[in-house]
């Protein structure tokens, strides 16, 4: 007798959705390999350049970029969440925890650009940083923090940071408390058992932080698109500009497949490297 | 009970019926969707009892829509601008037009008769814009002005069109949109004195009224819309024209309501919808019988004679969809990055 019924009739969904993305993907890549007609929708026929113009030096350094604003984006998102994430789990007040919860997890429930058009406002010449630097007399003139690759980061911190802080919690939340018991009750300090016990042990999840905050970062469009004013582009925005916005889809299409094989790559290296601490992190 | 279902079977029965005797219109959504709805839609369901129904959505979106649904149009009128009418076109996605069937069309200025398949709707230009609270002492009258070096790190464009700009680079330069390429050089010159790009009328919009960019080229109809908001905006016209945009109507290919749609284009051009629309807007009546508001006529970018429609600077909408692909990516590539 079959032990599993319903096995089929429960996958089904999910077979359905993967063919729907495998075709999904399969069109993209037909698409980058067609040559563009001007003036027209249709796409002509098999070709490689699409491909060739991408080795351009301004599309190796917008994908450079990319990979740059990822990084420092993931990085910083792990030295603010860290914290964050400590706190959320070793706070025991019910309440206390809670109103953190919100707090942190609020950027999610906005908009993409609802959140940009609000980080316009804090990082304009006139905006918020701004008029507090001017009042307090610190400056006279601006600081330039829109359209610069510092701007686009910070305001794509903002976003990172609640998936980071879940994710971190979630790991510091599954090490056992007897270990770090165990360190104090040998002589060990706060700082010294932090260092030596309870960050290797949080490493798994601190890798699955970065990871996701790199993946999710490297789709980013409204925000580089409007903090970065066309002057910090990212692959999505050139998508954007040089295949949407002016009707060349093969281009868009390479463009698109390109980025998946570079972020499948930067990926399997971030997974590579971080075998050894997440085997920090087995107890 | 059998009453209530004979009632939910009437029901049933008549929500197709009454979906069939709408006439769809397909167009930009927010404030471009009401002024039709407030204009011409209005008139013309007073005038024939037909209701008018709204697919709204981006450029792009509608276009790829319909081109999926191709023999089968979603809607039975579309709304688009003048360059990428020419890509519904070339796709046979459009009617031809039997102009015969649109009397009022017969007013229509000269550059707003597209082609065949898609006519002007109103019009605009894209020009300059500044804000002379914080620019002191600089003046346009020319596109020229714009290379001023103390311009630098002023200025922003639209980063989803730069056509305007390398037109007007490529007159300077004693070419045309054709020959673009001679104004690359001019156009290089002017990069120190972009700061940023916009991607739409709101982050235009933003720019200006932030002061981060006090300078832009910009959508006139967008430039009188803040202005109306308060921001104290200056239009230049230069004195080689500011860059003509057209919004183009047309019929889709397939759709059963041809006659109605005929109607409503025939409505669309009615002197005093026109007035209306160039009231609401502050844009150029497609028509040249339109009677404006003084107040209106005199705006800079709205045209009530032929003259002033051939002022302009006029790109060839053909032209301009078969190179905004090369024109986006080279702006791309050598300006913008």
């Amino acid at each position: 007798m079959d032990q599993r019924p319903f096995l089929r009739i429960f996958t089904m969904p999910a077979v359905l959705c993967a063919l729907g993305f495998v075709a999904a993907m399969a069109a993209v890549l037909q698409y980058s390999l067609r040559a563009y007609i001007p003036g027209s929708l249709d796409a002509g026929g098999f070709t490689l350049v699409n491909f060739l113009d991408l080795l351009k030096p301004l599309y190796a350094r917008v994908f450079l970029d990319t990979v740059l604003i990822c990084a420092l984006t993931a990085i910083i998102t792990l030295l603010v969440g860290y914290p964050l994430a400590y706190a959320l789990v070793q706070i025991e007040r019910p309440m206390i925890k809670s109103a953190m919860l919100v707090i942190i997890v609020t950027p999610l429930f906005l908009g993409e650009v609802v959140r940009t058009y609000s980080w316009i406002i804090v990082l304009g010449n006139n905006g918020f940083i701004n008029s507090l630097l001017r009042g307090l007399g610190l400056i006279e003139q601006p600081v330039q923090f829109m359209f610069t690759t510092s701007g686009v980061v910070v305001a794509l911190v903002h976003v990172t940071l609640p998936v980071m802080v879940i994710m971190l919690a979630a790991g510091l939340s599954h090490i056992d408390r007897d270990y770090q018991r165990a360190a104090e009750s040998l002589g060990a300090g706060p700082i010294r058992t932090f260092l030596t016990v309870t960050l290797p042990l949080s490493m798994p999840g601190v890798m699955a932080g970065v990871t996701t905050a790199f993946a999710w970062t490297f789709s980013a469009f409204a925000t580089p698109q409007m903090i970065g004013g066309g002057r910090v582009n990212m692959v999505s925005n050139l998508v954007y500009q040089l295949g949407l916005s002016s009707f060349n889809f093969p281009f868009a299409a390479s463009l698109c497949v390109a980025g998946l094989a570079l972020t499948i790559a930067v990926l399997s290296i971030l997974g590579l490297a971080s075998r050894p601490f997440k085997k920090m992190g087995s107890h | 009970m059998r009453r209530f279902w004979l009632a939910l079977f009437t029901l049933l029965l008549s929500v197709p019926a009454q979906a069939q005797d709408k006439l769809v219109v397909s167009i930009w959504g927010g404030s471009w969707r009401d002024l039709i709805a407030e204009t011409v839609a209005k008139k013309f369901t007073a005038e024939t009892g037909v209701a008018v129904d709204f697919v709204t959505g981006g450029t792009i979106d509608r276009l790829n829509k319909e081109k999926l649904a191709k023999g089968n149009p979603e809607s039975d009128i579309t709304f688009t601008t003048s360059h990428v009418g020419w890509l519904y076109a070339n796709d046979g996605l459009f009617e031809t037009l039997d102009t015969s069937k649109i009397p009022n069309a017969k007013n229509l200025a000269d550059e707003a008769r597209i082609s065949p398949y898609h006519l002007g709707a109103w019009a605009y230009v894209y020009t300059i814009g500044y804000r002379a609270d914080l620019l002191k002492d600089v003046k346009f009258e020319s596109w020229n002005d714009l290379w001023k070096p103390e311009l630098k790190g002023k200025l922003a464009a639209p980063d989803f069109d730069p056509s305007h700009i390398i037109v007007v680079a490529a007159m300077l330069s004693g070419a045309d949109a054709a020959h673009w390429e001679q104004g690359e050089d001019k156009l290089k010159a002017l990069k120190p004195n972009f700061k940023a790009f916009y991607t739409n009328d709101a982050n235009s919009q933003q720019l200006l009224a932030s002061g981060e960019t006090p300078l832009q080229i910009v959508l006139s109809m967008n430039a009188y819309y803040m202005i109306g908001q308060g921001v104290p905006i200056t239009l230049a016209i230069p004195k080689e024209g500011a860059v003509l945009g057209i919004d183009t109507v047309a019929i889709m290919k397939g759709s059963k309501k041809a006659d109605l749609a005929y109607k409503f284009i025939n409505t669309l051009y009615d002197p005093e919808i026109q007035a209306e629309i160039a009231r609401l807007k502050k844009g150029s009546p497609a028509v040249l019988n339109a009677k404006l508001d003084p107040e209106i006529a005199k705006l800079p970018g709205v045209f009530t004679t032929a003259e002033q429609w051939k002022q302009q600077i006029n790109i060839d909408a053909k032209l301009r969809a078969e190179k905004t692909s090369e024109w986006r990516k080279w702006f791309t590539e050598n300006i913008m990055n």
